[in-house]
């Protein structure tokens, strides 16, 4: 199954110039590797360990998260909105599953 | 002594370690509640090969965590950069006591020097970012987050 991925932009619609964040949310438990099930046994660790945001397919930031951030995770950037574009984040796992999702950046 | 000499006085005791908190987290060194130099430079060395005597204390990071929490599973956590966006190549940030130090990395290359996460926290302790610059030097800002109840 597919990483669920949500991208929101604040302001939704920035004025073109204006610094605006792009928040990213994944579904994913995050494990750690360090914590046991009811039955004792370590549960492996499986985390988002690459997340890649491009800008209208140029790579802008890329995101190594360890095991310490939290399930669900939050990535959150900042940029100039100079125009509008299309803005794509791809993670990956450690168990090799992925997740894609694309938003469009509007100006006002 | 007196109600209003006590006032006076307990007030200036409080603004005195106020003052202090922000004074070493300022200078990122000594006297951080919950300090573990010796996992913290594992991961250091893991992560950019450096020890924490390598890294310089500067006031251009800014570290942006909660000074109490109330579950380490879930701390928000903010580093803004207040440097050219060129001039930043890359933002990792460790925690102390964490059983894998490493929280995350990002490099940055077209985004304003500004990340936003929450992370887990094993117990309390010291949160560090350390911004590598494009001329190689390691900038570090660090501030103690108490954890009640760890995250890992």
């Amino acid at each position: 199954m597919a990483i669920n991925i949500l991208i929101r932009f604040n302001p939704a619609r920035p004025r073109a110039g204006e610094e605006v964040r792009i928040n990213v949310l994944a579904q994913h438990p995050m494990e750690p590797g360090t914590r046991r099930d009811a039955a004792g046994n370590l549960v492996p660790a499986n985390h988002i360990s690459e997340v890649n945001l491009q800008m209208d397919g140029r790579l802008i930031a890329q995101v190594k998260p360890g095991p310490g951030t939290s399930a669900n995770p939050l990535f959150a950037f900042k940029m100039k909105a100079t125009r509008a574009g299309q803005v794509r984040v791809t993670v990956r796992d450690l168990n090799g599953q992925t997740g894609e999702r694309t938003a469009d950046l509007a100006l006002v | 002594m007196d109600r209003r000499q006590f006032l006076r006085v307990s007030t200036g005791a409080v603004a005195g370690t106020v003052l202090a908190s922000q004074l070493t987290s300022v200078l990122g060194q000594g006297g951080l509640e919950g300090e573990d130099i010796a996992n913290l430079n594992k991961g250091l060395q893991q992560t950019i090969g450096r020890s924490i005597t390598d890294l310089t204390a500067a006031k251009e990071v800014r570290l942006v965590v909660p000074s109490t929490a109330e579950s380490g599973a879930n701390v928000p956590l903010e580093i803004e950069v207040g440097l050219p966006a060129e001039q930043v190549k890359a933002i990792h940030c460790f925690s102390d006591q964490n059983p894998s130090p490493h929280l995350f990395s990002i490099i940055p290359s077209g985004v304003l020097p500004f990340y936003a996460t929450r992370v887990r926290l094993a117990a309390t302790s010291p949160v560090r970012a350390v911004v590598e610059t494009a001329d190689g030097r390691y900038l570090l800002a660090s501030q103690s987050v108490r954890v009640a109840v760890g995250g890992c």
